[in-house]
Protein backbone atom coordinates (compact mmCIF):
# COMPACT_ATOMS: atom_id res chain seq x y z
CA UNK A 1 0.00 0.00 0.00
CA UNK A 2 0.91 3.60 -0.76
CA UNK A 3 1.74 5.67 2.44
CA UNK A 4 -0.07 8.88 2.25
CA UNK A 5 2.42 11.22 3.75
CA UNK A 6 1.13 13.77 6.26
CA UNK A 7 1.44 17.62 5.31
CA UNK A 8 2.92 18.23 8.45
CA UNK A 9 6.19 16.06 7.70
CA UNK A 10 7.33 17.74 4.40
CA UNK A 11 6.08 21.09 5.54
CA UNK A 12 8.98 21.93 7.52
CA UNK A 13 11.46 20.48 5.04
CA UNK A 14 9.74 22.89 2.50
CA UNK A 15 9.57 25.91 5.00
CA UNK A 16 13.32 25.73 5.12
CA UNK A 17 14.07 25.90 1.01
CA UNK A 18 11.03 28.11 -0.10
CA UNK A 19 10.52 30.52 3.30
CA UNK A 20 6.56 32.00 3.27
CA UNK A 21 5.97 29.16 0.85
CA UNK A 22 3.37 26.90 2.90
CA UNK A 23 0.24 28.34 3.99
CA UNK A 24 -0.81 25.43 6.46
CA UNK A 25 -0.09 21.98 6.73
CA UNK A 26 -2.58 19.20 8.19
CA UNK A 27 -2.39 15.85 8.84
CA UNK A 28 -3.45 15.07 5.28
CA UNK A 29 -2.19 17.77 2.93
CA UNK A 30 -0.22 20.46 2.18
CA UNK A 31 -1.42 24.28 1.32
CA UNK A 32 0.93 26.01 -0.26
CA UNK A 33 0.97 29.64 -2.33
CA UNK A 34 0.08 30.25 -5.52
CA UNK A 35 2.89 31.95 -6.53
CA UNK A 36 5.38 29.37 -5.33
CA UNK A 37 3.70 26.21 -6.02
CA UNK A 38 5.87 25.94 -9.24
CA UNK A 39 8.99 25.80 -7.19
CA UNK A 40 7.64 23.48 -4.64
CA UNK A 41 6.39 21.07 -6.87
CA UNK A 42 9.85 20.97 -8.73
CA UNK A 43 11.54 20.53 -5.21
CA UNK A 44 8.64 17.59 -4.57
CA UNK A 45 9.82 16.14 -7.90
CA UNK A 46 13.68 16.27 -7.59
CA UNK A 47 14.92 16.15 -4.20
CA UNK A 48 15.79 12.17 -3.12
CA UNK A 49 13.78 11.14 0.04
CA UNK A 50 10.74 12.72 -1.86
CA UNK A 51 10.84 11.87 -5.51
CA UNK A 52 7.44 12.43 -6.50
CA UNK A 53 7.71 11.37 -10.35
CA UNK A 54 3.95 10.70 -10.41
CA UNK A 55 1.15 13.16 -10.68
CA UNK A 56 -2.01 11.21 -10.09
CA UNK A 57 -4.45 13.78 -10.72
CA UNK A 58 -5.37 17.02 -10.48
CA UNK A 59 -8.88 18.88 -9.21
CA UNK A 60 -10.11 21.38 -8.53
CA UNK A 61 -12.80 22.94 -6.40
CA UNK A 62 -15.21 25.81 -5.71
CA UNK A 63 -15.58 27.09 -2.32
CA UNK A 64 -17.50 30.38 -2.73
CA UNK A 65 -14.84 33.08 -1.97
CA UNK A 66 -11.53 31.13 -3.68
CA UNK A 67 -10.81 28.34 -6.12
CA UNK A 68 -8.96 25.47 -4.51
CA UNK A 69 -6.75 23.40 -6.87
CA UNK A 70 -5.51 19.66 -5.67
CA UNK A 71 -2.48 17.83 -7.04
CA UNK A 72 -2.19 14.83 -6.19
CA UNK A 73 1.44 13.11 -6.04
CA UNK A 74 2.69 9.90 -5.95
CA UNK A 75 6.54 8.44 -5.73
CA UNK A 76 7.19 5.14 -7.24
CA UNK A 77 10.28 4.94 -6.06
CA UNK A 78 9.69 5.68 -2.48
CA UNK A 79 5.60 4.16 -2.80
CA UNK A 80 4.47 7.27 -0.55
CA UNK A 81 1.94 10.09 -1.74
CA UNK A 82 0.65 13.34 -1.12
CA UNK A 83 -1.32 15.93 -1.38
CA UNK A 84 -1.09 19.56 -2.17
CA UNK A 85 -2.91 22.44 -3.04
CA UNK A 86 -3.09 25.84 -3.35
CA UNK A 87 -5.88 28.81 -3.52
CA UNK A 88 -7.26 31.62 -5.99
CA UNK A 89 -8.67 34.20 -4.51
CA UNK A 90 -9.68 36.04 -7.96
CA UNK A 91 -13.04 34.90 -8.72
CA UNK A 92 -12.87 36.54 -12.34
CA UNK A 93 -9.54 35.31 -13.81
CA UNK A 94 -8.28 32.96 -11.44
CA UNK A 95 -4.63 32.45 -12.80
CA UNK A 96 -1.84 29.27 -11.53
CA UNK A 97 1.17 28.32 -13.39
CA UNK A 98 1.03 25.03 -15.20
CA UNK A 99 2.82 21.99 -13.82
CA UNK A 100 3.21 20.51 -17.18
CA UNK A 101 6.68 20.97 -17.65
CA UNK A 102 7.07 18.38 -14.89
CA UNK A 103 4.49 15.97 -15.15
CA UNK A 104 3.06 15.40 -18.67
CA UNK A 105 -0.22 14.09 -17.40
CA UNK A 106 -1.30 17.81 -16.25
CA UNK A 107 -2.00 18.58 -19.80
CA UNK A 108 -5.23 17.16 -20.33
CA UNK A 109 -6.09 17.80 -16.55
CA UNK A 110 -5.37 21.21 -16.72
CA UNK A 111 -7.45 21.61 -19.88
CA UNK A 112 -10.29 20.41 -17.91
CA UNK A 113 -10.06 22.43 -15.27
CA UNK A 114 -10.05 25.85 -17.62
CA UNK A 115 -12.96 24.06 -19.28
CA UNK A 116 -15.55 23.44 -16.22
CA UNK A 117 -13.73 25.92 -13.79
CA UNK A 118 -12.39 28.57 -15.86
CA UNK A 119 -9.19 28.42 -14.10
CA UNK A 120 -6.20 29.62 -16.30
CA UNK A 121 -3.01 28.24 -16.18
CA UNK A 122 0.16 30.01 -17.74
CA UNK A 123 2.35 28.17 -19.36
CA UNK A 124 0.20 25.47 -21.12
CA UNK A 125 1.22 24.43 -24.23
CA UNK A 126 -2.80 24.17 -25.29
CA UNK A 127 -4.98 25.55 -23.01
CA UNK A 128 -8.08 25.72 -24.79
CA UNK A 129 -11.53 23.00 -24.06
CA UNK A 130 -11.25 19.63 -23.82
CA UNK A 131 -14.84 18.19 -22.89
CA UNK A 132 -17.07 20.90 -23.74
CA UNK A 133 -17.26 22.63 -27.23
CA UNK A 134 -15.16 25.17 -28.45
CA UNK A 135 -17.53 28.54 -28.48
CA UNK A 136 -19.48 27.46 -25.21
CA UNK A 137 -20.05 30.01 -22.96
CA UNK A 138 -19.52 29.90 -19.11
CA UNK A 139 -17.45 27.27 -16.95
CA UNK A 140 -19.74 25.20 -15.75
CA UNK A 141 -18.74 23.32 -12.84
CA UNK A 142 -18.80 26.76 -10.82
CA UNK A 143 -20.87 27.23 -8.47
CA UNK A 144 -22.60 30.26 -9.96
CA UNK A 145 -22.91 28.84 -13.57
CA UNK A 146 -26.99 28.26 -13.02
CA UNK B 1 -18.84 17.31 -52.75
CA UNK B 2 -16.12 19.70 -52.29
CA UNK B 3 -13.52 18.78 -49.84
CA UNK B 4 -11.72 21.38 -47.03
CA UNK B 5 -8.28 21.36 -46.65
CA UNK B 6 -8.57 21.89 -42.72
CA UNK B 7 -4.85 22.02 -41.83
CA UNK B 8 -5.04 23.73 -37.59
CA UNK B 9 -6.59 21.56 -34.84
CA UNK B 10 -7.80 24.64 -33.93
CA UNK B 11 -9.53 25.62 -36.78
CA UNK B 12 -10.96 21.99 -36.29
CA UNK B 13 -12.11 23.17 -32.91
CA UNK B 14 -14.00 26.16 -34.32
CA UNK B 15 -16.13 24.50 -37.22
CA UNK B 16 -17.28 21.83 -34.52
CA UNK B 17 -17.84 24.38 -32.11
CA UNK B 18 -19.78 26.60 -34.48
CA UNK B 19 -21.71 23.75 -36.17
CA UNK B 20 -22.80 22.37 -32.34
CA UNK B 21 -24.13 26.00 -31.44
CA UNK B 22 -25.92 25.77 -34.83
CA UNK B 23 -27.67 22.66 -34.07
CA UNK B 24 -28.10 23.49 -30.85
CA UNK B 25 -29.90 27.16 -32.29
CA UNK B 26 -31.83 24.73 -34.59
CA UNK B 27 -33.37 22.51 -32.21
CA UNK B 28 -35.26 24.31 -29.51
CA UNK B 29 -38.62 22.36 -30.62
CA UNK B 30 -39.06 18.79 -30.59
CA UNK B 31 -39.74 17.26 -34.64
CA UNK B 32 -43.35 16.44 -34.14
CA UNK B 33 -43.35 12.66 -34.25
CA UNK B 34 -44.05 10.80 -38.05
CA UNK B 35 -47.43 9.24 -37.20
CA UNK B 36 -49.95 11.66 -39.76
CA UNK B 37 -50.34 8.52 -41.61
CA UNK B 38 -51.48 6.21 -38.49
CA UNK B 39 -54.57 8.27 -37.78
CA UNK B 40 -55.84 9.13 -41.30
CA UNK B 41 -58.52 6.63 -42.56
CA UNK B 42 -56.57 4.38 -45.30
CA UNK B 43 -58.70 4.19 -48.46
CA UNK B 44 -57.01 0.80 -49.26
CA UNK B 45 -57.29 -0.09 -52.75
CA UNK B 46 -58.40 -3.40 -52.76
CA UNK B 47 -55.89 -4.61 -55.04
CA UNK B 48 -53.21 -3.58 -53.30
CA UNK B 49 -53.11 -4.89 -50.32
CA UNK B 50 -51.64 -7.91 -50.71
CA UNK B 51 -48.62 -5.52 -52.10
CA UNK B 52 -49.02 -3.60 -49.22
CA UNK B 53 -48.76 -6.54 -46.60
CA UNK B 54 -46.20 -8.56 -48.61
CA UNK B 55 -43.63 -4.93 -48.49
CA UNK B 56 -44.79 -4.52 -45.12
CA UNK B 57 -43.75 -8.23 -43.51
CA UNK B 58 -40.45 -7.54 -45.67
CA UNK B 59 -39.56 -4.37 -44.41
CA UNK B 60 -40.26 -5.14 -40.45
CA UNK B 61 -39.06 -8.83 -40.91
CA UNK B 62 -34.98 -8.09 -40.89
CA UNK B 63 -34.56 -4.56 -39.45
CA UNK B 64 -31.35 -4.08 -39.09
CA UNK B 65 -29.94 -1.74 -36.32
CA UNK B 66 -27.35 1.03 -36.82
CA UNK B 67 -25.02 1.93 -34.18
CA UNK B 68 -26.07 4.51 -31.85
CA UNK B 69 -25.14 3.33 -28.31
CA UNK B 70 -23.70 6.37 -26.60
CA UNK B 71 -24.55 4.81 -23.07
CA UNK B 72 -25.58 2.60 -20.43
CA UNK B 73 -28.70 1.30 -22.28
CA UNK B 74 -26.25 -0.59 -24.97
CA UNK B 75 -26.01 -2.72 -22.18
CA UNK B 76 -29.33 -3.41 -22.22
CA UNK B 77 -29.24 -3.84 -26.19
CA UNK B 78 -26.33 -6.23 -25.49
CA UNK B 79 -28.49 -8.07 -23.20
CA UNK B 80 -31.80 -8.13 -25.61
CA UNK B 81 -29.51 -9.22 -28.35
CA UNK B 82 -27.68 -12.19 -26.33
CA UNK B 83 -29.02 -15.65 -26.40
CA UNK B 84 -31.31 -15.56 -23.83
CA UNK B 85 -33.85 -12.49 -25.13
CA UNK B 86 -32.78 -13.04 -28.83
CA UNK B 87 -33.31 -10.46 -31.28
CA UNK B 88 -32.12 -12.64 -34.21
CA UNK B 89 -35.79 -14.28 -33.88
CA UNK B 90 -36.41 -11.05 -35.21
CA UNK B 91 -33.65 -11.04 -37.66
CA UNK B 92 -31.94 -8.23 -36.03
CA UNK B 93 -28.77 -9.76 -35.17
CA UNK B 94 -27.17 -7.84 -37.63
CA UNK B 95 -26.58 -4.64 -36.19
CA UNK B 96 -24.69 -2.36 -39.13
CA UNK B 97 -21.56 0.54 -38.39
CA UNK B 98 -23.18 1.50 -41.92
CA UNK B 99 -25.72 3.52 -42.22
CA UNK B 100 -26.48 2.75 -45.62
CA UNK B 101 -26.96 -0.66 -44.33
CA UNK B 102 -29.14 -0.42 -41.70
CA UNK B 103 -33.00 0.47 -41.72
CA UNK B 104 -33.21 0.84 -38.15
CA UNK B 105 -31.75 3.60 -35.19
CA UNK B 106 -32.27 2.14 -31.61
CA UNK B 107 -31.16 5.00 -29.38
CA UNK B 108 -29.81 3.36 -26.85
CA UNK B 109 -27.82 5.98 -24.27
CA UNK B 110 -27.80 10.08 -23.32
CA UNK B 111 -27.12 12.29 -25.87
CA UNK B 112 -24.77 15.05 -25.47
CA UNK B 113 -24.78 18.24 -27.99
CA UNK B 114 -20.99 17.53 -28.58
CA UNK B 115 -22.29 14.24 -30.13
CA UNK B 116 -25.35 15.36 -31.93
CA UNK B 117 -24.03 16.18 -34.91
CA UNK B 118 -22.74 12.75 -35.56
CA UNK B 119 -25.59 11.60 -34.84
CA UNK B 120 -27.87 13.67 -37.63
CA UNK B 121 -25.52 12.90 -39.81
CA UNK B 122 -25.92 9.28 -39.73
CA UNK B 123 -29.72 9.03 -39.36
CA UNK B 124 -29.54 11.59 -42.23
CA UNK B 125 -26.93 9.09 -43.88
CA UNK B 126 -29.14 6.47 -43.52
CA UNK B 127 -31.06 4.95 -46.94
CA UNK B 128 -35.24 5.08 -46.79
CA UNK B 129 -37.34 3.95 -45.45
CA UNK B 130 -36.01 3.99 -41.87
CA UNK B 131 -37.26 4.23 -38.01
CA UNK B 132 -35.70 5.14 -34.75
CA UNK B 133 -36.46 3.54 -31.81
CA UNK B 134 -35.83 5.93 -28.59
CA UNK B 135 -34.91 3.56 -25.79
CA UNK B 136 -34.52 5.02 -21.99
CA UNK B 137 -35.47 7.61 -20.33
CA UNK B 138 -32.48 9.60 -21.47
CA UNK B 139 -33.31 9.34 -25.14
CA UNK B 140 -37.21 10.08 -24.46
CA UNK B 141 -36.62 13.44 -22.75
CA UNK B 142 -33.18 13.60 -21.55
CA UNK B 143 -33.81 11.45 -18.28
CA UNK B 144 -32.43 12.65 -15.20
CA UNK B 145 -29.72 14.67 -17.03
CA UNK B 146 -32.50 16.90 -18.40
CA UNK B 147 -31.67 19.96 -17.31
CA UNK B 148 -27.64 20.10 -17.88
CA UNK B 149 -25.79 21.94 -19.54
CA UNK B 150 -24.54 19.58 -22.22
CA UNK B 151 -27.18 16.92 -22.59
CA UNK B 152 -29.45 17.16 -25.44
CA UNK B 153 -33.12 16.81 -24.28
CA UNK B 154 -34.45 13.60 -25.91
CA UNK B 155 -33.61 12.53 -29.06
CA UNK B 156 -36.53 13.61 -31.10
CA UNK B 157 -35.46 17.71 -30.90
CA UNK B 158 -32.65 15.85 -33.95
CA UNK B 159 -34.45 13.17 -35.32
CA UNK B 160 -38.01 12.29 -35.71
CA UNK B 161 -38.56 9.34 -33.54
CA UNK B 162 -41.05 6.31 -34.09
CA UNK B 163 -41.55 4.72 -31.03
CA UNK B 164 -40.63 5.27 -27.27
CA UNK B 165 -39.81 2.80 -25.04
CA UNK B 166 -39.60 3.90 -21.40
CA UNK B 167 -37.21 2.62 -18.48
CA UNK B 168 -33.81 3.46 -17.20
CA UNK B 169 -32.88 1.36 -18.41
CA UNK B 170 -35.41 -0.58 -20.18
CA UNK B 171 -35.36 -4.07 -19.43
CA UNK B 172 -34.97 -6.60 -22.59
CA UNK B 173 -38.63 -7.15 -22.58
CA UNK B 174 -39.55 -3.83 -22.68
CA UNK B 175 -36.82 -3.24 -25.32
CA UNK B 176 -39.16 -6.33 -27.49
CA UNK B 177 -41.98 -5.21 -26.82
CA UNK B 178 -41.10 -1.47 -28.28
CA UNK B 179 -39.93 -3.61 -31.18
CA UNK B 180 -42.86 -5.36 -31.81
CA UNK B 181 -45.16 -2.00 -31.20
CA UNK B 182 -42.40 -0.71 -34.41
CA UNK B 183 -43.44 -4.13 -36.03
CA UNK B 184 -47.21 -3.50 -35.83
CA UNK B 185 -46.63 0.78 -36.68
CA UNK B 186 -45.13 -1.00 -40.23
CA UNK B 187 -47.67 -2.82 -40.78
CA UNK B 188 -49.61 -0.05 -41.10
CA UNK B 189 -47.98 0.95 -43.70
CA UNK B 190 -49.36 1.66 -46.85
CA UNK B 191 -47.53 2.50 -50.43
CA UNK B 192 -50.79 3.92 -51.45
CA UNK B 193 -50.88 6.64 -49.01
CA UNK B 194 -48.66 9.70 -48.89
CA UNK B 195 -46.45 8.11 -45.98
CA UNK B 196 -42.92 6.82 -46.15
CA UNK C 1 -28.38 -29.02 -69.82
CA UNK C 2 -27.59 -27.74 -66.19
CA UNK C 3 -28.04 -31.41 -65.14
CA UNK C 4 -24.80 -32.33 -66.88
CA UNK C 5 -22.97 -30.03 -64.92
CA UNK C 6 -24.09 -31.44 -61.57
CA UNK C 7 -23.76 -29.00 -58.77
CA UNK C 8 -22.05 -26.36 -60.31
CA UNK C 9 -24.59 -25.34 -62.69
CA UNK C 10 -27.00 -24.88 -59.51
CA UNK C 11 -24.48 -22.94 -57.86
CA UNK C 12 -24.67 -20.81 -60.91
CA UNK C 13 -28.06 -20.29 -60.89
CA UNK C 14 -28.29 -19.33 -57.32
CA UNK C 15 -25.23 -16.77 -57.76
CA UNK C 16 -26.96 -15.17 -60.32
CA UNK C 17 -30.75 -14.66 -58.59
CA UNK C 18 -28.43 -13.64 -56.25
CA UNK C 19 -27.27 -10.85 -57.79
CA UNK C 20 -30.32 -10.12 -59.57
CA UNK C 21 -32.18 -9.87 -56.83
CA UNK C 22 -29.71 -7.88 -54.30
CA UNK C 23 -28.22 -5.46 -57.00
CA UNK C 24 -30.55 -5.46 -59.94
CA UNK C 25 -34.16 -5.79 -58.88
CA UNK C 26 -34.07 -3.18 -56.44
CA UNK C 27 -32.09 -0.83 -59.13
CA UNK C 28 -34.77 -1.31 -61.25
CA UNK C 29 -37.63 -1.10 -59.07
CA UNK C 30 -36.49 2.40 -58.27
CA UNK C 31 -36.79 3.55 -61.76
CA UNK C 32 -40.10 5.28 -61.10
CA UNK C 33 -38.90 6.99 -58.15
CA UNK C 34 -36.04 8.18 -59.74
CA UNK C 35 -38.27 9.51 -62.72
CA UNK C 36 -40.48 11.42 -60.69
CA UNK C 37 -37.10 13.23 -58.82
CA UNK C 38 -35.53 14.25 -61.83
CA UNK C 39 -38.92 15.33 -63.95
CA UNK C 40 -39.63 17.55 -60.44
CA UNK C 41 -35.69 18.46 -60.66
CA UNK C 42 -35.81 19.63 -64.31
CA UNK C 43 -39.37 21.18 -64.12
CA UNK C 44 -37.45 23.29 -61.13
CA UNK C 45 -34.65 24.18 -63.69
CA UNK C 46 -36.50 25.11 -66.50
CA UNK C 47 -38.56 27.20 -64.10
CA UNK C 48 -35.37 29.34 -62.48
CA UNK C 49 -33.87 29.67 -65.58
CA UNK C 50 -35.99 29.17 -68.84
CA UNK C 51 -39.35 30.13 -67.54
CA UNK C 52 -40.88 30.77 -71.09
CA UNK C 53 -40.42 27.32 -72.00
CA UNK C 54 -42.16 26.14 -69.11
CA UNK C 55 -45.37 25.87 -71.51
CA UNK C 56 -43.42 23.27 -73.34
CA UNK C 57 -43.51 20.49 -71.10
CA UNK C 58 -46.58 18.34 -71.65
CA UNK C 59 -48.39 17.71 -68.28
CA UNK C 60 -46.59 14.22 -67.63
CA UNK C 61 -48.52 11.70 -65.56
CA UNK C 62 -46.08 10.73 -63.09
CA UNK C 63 -45.77 7.46 -62.31
CA UNK C 64 -48.19 6.39 -59.40
CA UNK C 65 -47.73 6.05 -55.47
CA UNK C 66 -47.52 2.23 -55.54
CA UNK C 67 -45.28 2.17 -57.81
CA UNK C 68 -42.64 3.95 -56.03
CA UNK C 69 -42.04 1.42 -54.12
CA UNK C 70 -38.06 1.86 -53.74
CA UNK C 71 -37.66 5.35 -52.54
CA UNK C 72 -35.03 7.79 -54.08
CA UNK C 73 -34.47 10.72 -51.82
CA UNK C 74 -30.93 11.65 -51.78
CA UNK C 75 -29.70 14.82 -50.36
CA UNK C 76 -26.43 16.41 -49.84
CA UNK C 77 -25.68 15.06 -46.76
CA UNK C 78 -26.77 11.83 -47.40
CA UNK C 79 -24.77 11.48 -50.76
CA UNK C 80 -21.38 12.22 -48.39
CA UNK C 81 -18.89 9.82 -48.10
CA UNK C 82 -19.55 8.29 -44.22
CA UNK C 83 -17.10 8.67 -41.87
CA UNK C 84 -18.54 7.81 -38.74
CA UNK C 85 -20.84 10.64 -38.52
CA UNK C 86 -18.13 13.47 -38.88
CA UNK C 87 -17.77 15.70 -41.74
CA UNK C 88 -15.13 14.33 -44.22
CA UNK C 89 -11.61 15.45 -44.02
CA UNK C 90 -9.52 14.53 -47.05
CA UNK C 91 -10.04 12.10 -49.79
CA UNK C 92 -10.87 8.26 -49.14
CA UNK C 93 -7.71 7.47 -50.99
CA UNK C 94 -4.59 8.37 -49.47
CA UNK C 95 -0.88 7.54 -49.86
CA UNK C 96 -0.37 4.12 -47.73
CA UNK C 97 2.89 2.52 -46.90
CA UNK C 98 4.76 0.70 -49.92
CA UNK C 99 5.92 -2.34 -47.41
CA UNK C 100 1.75 -2.99 -47.64
CA UNK C 101 2.93 -3.75 -51.37
CA UNK C 102 5.57 -6.03 -50.98
CA UNK C 103 3.73 -8.26 -48.02
CA UNK C 104 0.89 -8.67 -50.59
CA UNK C 105 3.28 -9.93 -53.49
CA UNK C 106 4.85 -12.26 -51.66
CA UNK C 107 1.92 -13.85 -49.46
CA UNK C 108 0.26 -14.06 -53.18
CA UNK C 109 2.98 -16.11 -54.84
CA UNK C 110 3.21 -18.31 -51.53
CA UNK C 111 -0.74 -18.79 -52.10
CA UNK C 112 -0.90 -20.20 -55.25
CA UNK C 113 2.21 -22.35 -53.76
CA UNK C 114 -0.07 -23.53 -51.19
CA UNK C 115 -2.87 -23.80 -53.29
CA UNK C 116 -1.42 -26.46 -55.56
CA UNK C 117 0.02 -28.51 -52.35
CA UNK C 118 -3.42 -29.28 -50.83
CA UNK C 119 -4.48 -31.70 -53.55
CA UNK C 120 -1.04 -33.31 -53.48
CA UNK C 121 -0.56 -33.75 -49.97
CA UNK C 122 -4.00 -35.39 -50.12
CA UNK C 123 -2.97 -37.64 -52.81
CA UNK C 124 0.61 -38.14 -51.03
CA UNK C 125 0.39 -41.62 -50.90
CA UNK C 126 -0.87 -42.93 -53.85
CA UNK C 127 1.81 -40.53 -56.14
CA UNK C 128 4.38 -42.07 -54.56
CA UNK C 129 8.46 -41.23 -55.20
CA UNK C 130 7.69 -39.89 -58.49
CA UNK C 131 5.20 -37.44 -56.79
CA UNK C 132 7.03 -36.15 -53.81
CA UNK C 133 10.09 -34.84 -56.31
CA UNK C 134 8.05 -32.99 -58.74
CA UNK C 135 6.65 -31.05 -55.81
CA UNK C 136 9.55 -30.38 -54.24
CA UNK C 137 11.04 -29.50 -57.34
CA UNK C 138 8.33 -26.97 -57.52
CA UNK C 139 8.46 -25.72 -54.14
CA UNK C 140 12.30 -25.21 -54.59
CA UNK C 141 11.73 -23.08 -57.25
CA UNK C 142 9.42 -20.96 -55.28
CA UNK C 143 11.22 -20.94 -52.02
CA UNK C 144 14.17 -19.43 -54.15
CA UNK C 145 11.85 -16.48 -55.27
CA UNK C 146 11.13 -16.23 -51.61
CA UNK C 147 14.76 -16.69 -50.53
CA UNK C 148 15.97 -14.18 -53.03
CA UNK C 149 12.50 -11.31 -51.14
CA UNK C 150 14.10 -12.36 -48.09
CA UNK C 151 17.79 -11.54 -48.71
CA UNK C 152 16.53 -8.22 -50.15
CA UNK C 153 15.10 -6.96 -47.16
CA UNK C 154 11.70 -6.88 -48.59
CA UNK C 155 10.14 -8.27 -45.38
CA UNK C 156 11.77 -5.69 -42.78
CA UNK C 157 9.43 -3.37 -41.85
CA UNK C 158 11.36 -0.31 -40.47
Amino acid sequence: MTVALSGSEIASQIEKQFPGGVVESGADSLLVKGESLLEIAAYLKTTAGLDFDYLTAITAVDYYDCFEVVYQLTSIKHNHSLVVKTRCYNRDNPTLPSVVGLWRGADFQEREIYDLMGISFEGHPNLKRIVLWDGFQGHPLRKNFL
Amino acid sequence: MEVEEVYSSSELDRKEGKAINELIARSQEPIPDPDQWLDEELKRNILLTSVDAMLDWARRSSLWPVFCFPACCAFEFMTTAASRFDISRFGMEIVRASPRQADLMITAGTLTWKMAPQVKRIYDQMAEPKWVIAMGACAISGGIFRSSYSVVPGYNRIIPVDVYVPGCPPRPEALLYGIRMLHQKIAKMSIAAKGK
Amino acid sequence: MLADYGYIGLFLVVAIFFAVTTLLLPFFLSFPSRLVLYFRRFTRYLETHYPFLVRFIPPLPKFPRFMQVVPYNPTPVKSSTFECGMETIGTAWVRFNFRYYFYALVFIALDILVVFLYPWAVELRGLGLFGLIAALVFIFIIVIGYIYAWRKKVLEWK
